[in-house]
């Protein structure tokens, strides 16, 4: 009686560790992790200070956000300054660093490709109004940490995978594969770090990716910002 | 009761999790293995197919060991996207209506000796960034996926099935249900399974079936027998006819058969039977005509199964084997590829054609892939596949040291580990011909030992690749020598002057092969019934020491003891001398006793490095259609055996290696992955390191003073995983600590062992270098939730000089410190680069102070950083001189930046009110005198990236780059130019001041 019992306990044990949890429960516990879809719902700007160490120098990054406008990221190092500027309709790179002397625009396929990062909000509060199909692919490992792993598809095949820390159900990597100017690009970006703004939003403090490890020094929520700056300056 | 029960089962839960250890591969993910290729020769590819489209540029390779390679430029580039999985690929079907989706069967089906074994068929919908395995898992080795083309939830799988069992999973599978589930529809017996299936181009319920019976043994290979045939079908599968008319007397063998899409009636066979020949029907398949061809066109049928239409046009026919051979008259005569191009690699098995542009193919041979833009014509190879199949993998003791290996079908070849720039293909040189196995540098530097198939062996000079054949003759009263396929060519780990050699009879030589002495009997069971290899192949003879048996496999002088000789032959034999030779004990019975396989080969002995009477080998026993994973420990000499078992084993076993460190350190190379442990073989995991999950290791070493643990796979060439001290270092009592920083090796003061060695070719294979120092390690037993991961470093005087970002991982965690201070500030305003921000001087040697902190936590080790005494081009004192000045070249480079921030803080401060600034005439010329001397300070001008200004900063900045990379003396000019540039600065400084006194009181008052 005892084994049966056992074997029975044991067996429910078994079952509830193993229930998956459905793709919607793992949105929603990551949509209520990062802050709720109210207080996302209350963002309409962002702007946020940041340094990058590369070899013991320091890059810093300005990056400001209207949504579903435009966006904006200020780059300077060894005493130099660069942008890139994305909208609706134009997209600018100045990155004097790498010897442009002027500003140069972005291809339509790179402005296309671009579009849905001008929505500021968090893409799985999103998703569905897009039409977008987000597929279940289970568990992996990123950074010896098991991950659900999401995969959302916009209508234009354009995929982009997610990591989501099981234990807080923050996104901690994110793959995207861009299409573009007939060429097919993978990005990654690793996130870490989460802290609570004053909004009531979490964010990521600590970004990863090609370009080293950035720290976010500063993070303003509704900040007021001078729609001027995402207009090609003057030279 | 029920909350005892509770209570009793916590308790067994508990206890069963305290003996799990924690360590997994995750732990070791920034531990990332260099695949050193080569693409110079390939692997043996058996599978390709397109997307159909104008361009063609989006093209899978499946290969016999590697995966599935993907590329999306039509060559230029591929890309690995079946890691996770099993390697050995059969067959590979591009749903070309949604052609993201995409079928890959595992288990490739040219049945050589040597081929691995699949595991079930796999699907994609993403275009091979996400795999789900659909079906028929105990298949083995499937030859060809087909999908209905009007309907593509209909599949196709012919499946030869296994090699060397009986097996009822033979035959033709569908799928109506685009893989969910799978009918066999064509079923002979256990013996025969299917080898090609066709679908006619016009009416998809015709298709054709070529059945197949063939078996393999350890010793003996039969291909043909009642079984196989060729069947048509007219109802998509439900009812099957042979077709007979025409075609010669049975029995048959393998039957290569295909049909033209453009006229689907059009049909040819090359059927494998006493008269091997190439058939052409005209009606489907209903009669045959026998047409004369050439050797090539019907050479070795059981390994060339490739015979393809042109798309378009029924006349062009193409038969990749031997050679490549085309016919422009339908197969009535045929010619072959031409060597304007050069070589192209022999033995071919898979031809895809782009039906869209059907003067564009891609072959796949026995050493990679080949593009041709002329109809077959003339090829080009493409350099960037590592598929590679080592059989073994040598290293040697130089700086960098070289590793050495054997390839099938590839020869045996060499290259260095590490040079300037990385490893690329240039660096890989042939050392050996025909099929590659054990290649072994001699102690001397000076030669190696190569060998072909069947102990053809020589021995080699390294610099002039001249090579004199060694093997061992047979002499009077003496049997035929057997030679393994694969014959073992060893040195002793004790006296690396032995070199061994084993036939059925091990033989000795100290003198580099010139003389031998056999220092055994027969150490085989010498079953006669096992060494009848004439009447090897069966329909098709086929003899090439492949199936030689009853011979040694395994060769192991002890590390303690050269007079201790461990030898394992291929028909189960154990033996060991303790005494060189003179006499040997056999514990093959006692190795049966713990549940292994009599016959099973003995695929590899490591005699412990601690203790004589300890030894652990592995044992594979495939060949008789048994996958287990046989390795097994002995500490008394053999007498009694401990199997080392875990749930993680996948597929048979080819190499244990105990560590030479860390004694409870082993690793263990299958046909499916490469795994290790880390308390003796009590808990194993499996390593992944950017190896592949399912790699099939071969052969593995660890270098006994880089700490580097190597790599030979059967498909995937060379991993080198550097630096395993992290892995051996992590002992039970760190692993269960939240936070262990590991004490950072000493650090040896220098810009790395290489320069830069010019860009990477495109188009070809390569991987860089190790990190050129020692790494900060620490592990960390959870991922750092929230906080920030950082690595303080503070010089002697407890002066912070450099803050890194640091990793949150769980597991082992590496940083690197660059070995300098923080780089100085750059004025703001600057038009181009400047380097000399990104650098700072190299410290001097000394102890300095690694603070991680991780959040609000501290963790301290000291990391000694000491003088580079290989560098005959600069002392210690030297060293200092450079330091001193490159000191002083950042001091000025600061002072600089700092006046050019002051002059453009005036210049900003007079332009305040500009409306004032532009009325006030003194204001103005005050402005353009400060303009005057940040223009002399440094570079303004904005023309182009090609226009160089050199101002002050420039020069300061340049010099000071120089010193900072300075690994030598500064010579005289260098030394002066610093005083040079410091009284430039003082003019400068002197003029700005001067026009600060003048103005600062009047013009710059508001």
């Amino acid at each position: 009686m005892t084994k049966n019992i056992i074997i029975a306990i044991a067996f429910t044990f078994l079952s509830i560790s193993s229930i998956a949890q459905t793709t919607d429960e793992i949105v929603s516990k990551h949509i209520e992790a990062i802050g709720g879809k109210d207080n996302w719902a209350k963002v309409k700007s962002i702007r946020t200070e940041a340094t990058i160490k590369a070899q013991g120098a320091e890059i810093k990054v300005v990056s400001t956000q209207v949504d579903k406008k435009a966006t904006r990221s200020d780059i300077s190092l060894m005493g130099m300054s660069g942008y890139n500027i994305l909208t609706t309709t134009e997209g600018w790179n100045y990155m004097p660093f790498q010897g442009q002397t002027k500003p140069e625009p972005v291809t339509a396929d790179d402005l296309k490709a671009g579009q849905d990062e001008l929505d500021i909000q968090d893409e799985f509060l999103t998703f569905k109004g897009k039409g977008k199909k987000l597929e279940d692919l289970g568990k992996d490992d990123f950074d010896g940490t098991e991950c659900f792993k999401l995969k959302m598809t916009d209508k234009n095949g354009q995929e982009t995978t997610f990591f989501i820390d099981p234990s807080n159900y923050f996104i901690i990597k994110k793959t995207s594969k861009i299409k573009a100017n007939g060429k097919e690009m993978e990005n990654s970006s690793t996130f870490s770090n989460y802290k609570k703004t004053d909004a009531g939003i979490f964010f990521p403090m600590s970004i990863g990716g090609g370009f080293g490890a950035m720290e976010i020094t500063k993070v303003e929520i509704n900040p007021t910002i001078d729609e001027s700056i995402f207009k090609l300056p003057k030279q | 009761m029920l909350k005892q029960s509770i209570f009793l089962f916590t308790a067994i839960y508990s206890t069963l999790t305290y003996s799990q250890s924690p360590v997994n591969s995750a732990m070791f993910g920034t531990m990332e293995a260099r695949n050193l290729g080569p693409g110079t020769m390939s692997g043996r590819i058996s599978a390709i197919e397109g997307v159909n489209s104008d361009e063609g540029k989006i093209i899978y390779i499946g290969t016999a060991g590697g995966g599935v390679w993907k590329s999306t430029n039509a060559g230029a580039s591929y890309t690995p996207i079946f890691d996770k999985y099993c390697q050995s690929i059969g067959a590979i079907a591009i749903n070309q209506k949604t052609p993201n989706t995409v079928y890959v069967a595992t288990g490739e089906s040219n049945m050589r000796n040597s081929v691995s074994i699949g595991n079930g068929i796999y699907k994609t919908t993403d275009g091979g960034d996400n795999w789900k395995k659909i079906g028929l898992d105990s298949t083995e080795h499937i030859s060809r996926l087909l999908l209905n083309p009007e309907n593509t939830d209909i599949i196709y799988a012919a499946v030869p099935g296994a090699l060397w069992s009986n097996s009822k999973h033979r035959g033709l599978y569908k799928s109506s249900n685009g893989g969910e589930t799978w009918d066999k529809i064509l079923y002979t017996d256990d013996q025969t399974g299917c080898a090609e299936i066709l679908m006619d181009s016009k009416n998809p319920n015709i298709l054709y079936a070529s059945m197949w019976q063939f078996r393999r043994q350890p010793f003996s290979f039969n291909s043909g027998g009642k079984g196989s045939g060729l069947y048509k079908s007219t109802d998509a599968g439900k009812t099957w006819k042979e077709l007979k008319n025409g075609l010669p007397e049975k029995p048959f063998g393998r039957i290569a058969m295909t049909l033209a899409p453009s006229e689907p009636n059009k049909m040819w066979a090359i059927v494998e039977s006493n008269k091997t020949g190439l058939y052409i029907s005209d009606d489907g398949g209903e009669t045959w005509k026998s047409q004369s061809a050439t050797l090539n066109v019907t050479a070795r049928p059981f390994y060339f199964s490739a015979i393809v239409i042109d798309p378009k046009d029924s006349k062009r026919v193409y038969r990749p084997a031997f050679n490549f051979a085309y016919s422009s008259d339908g197969g009535y005569s045929f010619t072959e590829a031409s060597y304007e191009g050069g070589w192209i690699h022999s033995d071919m098995h898979a031809l895809w054609i782009n039906p869209n542009n059907t003067n564009v193919m891609y072959v796949g041979t026995d050493g990679g892939v080949y593009v041709s833009i002329d109809k077959g014509i003339t090829w080009q190879f493409n350099h960037s596949l590592p598929v590679g199949q080592f059989y073994h993998v040598g290293i040697d003791d130089k700086e960098p040291y070289n590793v050495y290996g054997g390839l099938q079908d590839n020869g045996s070849w060499m290259a260095q580990s590490s040079g300037p720039g990385g490893v690329n293909n240039a660096h890989w040189s042939n050392v050996g011909g025909g099929d590659g196995f054990w290649t072994v540098p001699d102690a001397d530097g000076k030669v190696l030992y190569s060998e072909y198939q069947g102990g053809n062996m020589f021995r080699v000079n390294i610099a002039t690749k001249k090579s004199e054949g060694i093997q061992p003759e047979k002499t009077s009263n003496e049997e035929k020598l057997r030679w393994n396929w694969n014959t073992p060519i060893v040195t002793g780990a004790k006296n690396s002057k032995n070199l061994y050699v084993g036939a059925q009879y091990i033989y000795k030589s100290t003198d580099q092969g010139r003389n031998w002495k056999r220092i055994s009997n027969d150490l085989t069971t010498n079953d006669k019934k096992k060494q009848k290899q004439e009447e090897s192949g069966g329909l098709s003879a086929d003899n090439t020491s492949a199936e030689n048996h009853c011979t040694i496999f395994t060769i192991a002088e002890s590390s303690l003891d050269e007079n201790l000789i461990w030898i394992g032959t291929d028909d189960g034999n154990l033996q060991y001398t303790l005494d060189g030779g003179a006499t040997w004990t056999n514990v093959s019975l006692n190795v049966a006793k713990c549940g292994i396989a009599n016959q099973a080969w003995v695929s590899s002995i490591e005699p412990s490095h601690y203790d004589k009477n300890t030894v652990y080998a592995t044992f594979e026993n495939h060949m008789y259609g048994d996958h287990k994973t046989y390795a097994a420990k002995s500490t008394d000499l053999g007498k009694t055996w401990t199997r080392l078992n875990s749930k993680e084993f996948v597929s048979f076993a080819h190499k244990i290696i105990e560590d030479p460190i860390n004694k409870n350190l082993l690793f263990l190379g299958t046909e499916m992955g490469l795994f290790a442990t880390l308390d003796g073989g009590q808990n194993w995991f499996k390593m992944k390191n950017k190896i592949p999950e399912f790699a099939l290791v071969r052969d593995l070493k660890i270098h006994p003073k880089t700490h580097d643990l190597i790599v030979a796979t059967h498909g995937r060439g060379i991993f080198i995983l550097d630096d395993i001290r992290a892995i051996r270092n992590l002992t039970k009592d760190i692993w269960d600590k939240d936070v262990y920083l590991f004490p950072t090796p000493d650090i040896t003061l220098n810009n790395g062992k290489y320069g830069w060695g010019g860009p990477q070719v495109s188009g070809g294979w390569g991987v860089g270098n190790p990190d050129y120092t020692p790494t900060i390690d620490y592990y960390l037993k959870q991922r750092l939730a929230t906080g920030k991961a950082t690595i303080e470093i503070y010089d002697d005087k407890g002066t912070l000089i450099q803050t890194i970002p640091a990793g949150i991982r769980r597991g082992i965690n590496k940083v690197s410190w660059n070995l300098r201070s923080t780089p100085p500030k750059v004025a703001a305003g600057s038009v181009k680069m400047d380097g000399a921000g990104f650098t700072a001087p190299m410290v001097l040697p000394g102890t300095y102070t690694a603070k991680l902190i991780l959040n609000d936590k501290e963790y301290l080790c000291k990391i000694n950083c000491i003088h580079d005494a290989e560098n005959t081009d600069q002392n210690e004192a030297d060293r200092k001189i450079v330091y001193e000045n490159a000191t002083k070249l950042k001091g000025l480079y600061e002072k600089v930046n700092h006046l050019i921030d002051s002059v453009s803080f005036y210049k900003m401060a007079l332009k305040t009110d500009s409306v004032a600034f532009n009325k006030n005439k003194s204001q103005k010329l005050f402005y353009a005198e400060l303009e005057k001397v940040r223009a002399e300070l440094m570079g303004t001008k904005k023309t182009s990236i090609f226009a160089d200004e050199e101002r002050l900063r420039e020069k300061v900045s340049s010099l000071y780059g120089t010193f900072c990379g300075m690994e030598s003396k500064p010579n005289f000019t260098q030394l002066e130019a610093i005083d040079v540039l410091q009284s430039d600065y003082k003019k400068q400084l002197e003029i700005y001041t001067s026009l600060m006194i003048k103005n600062r009181k009047t013009t710059l008052k508001p």
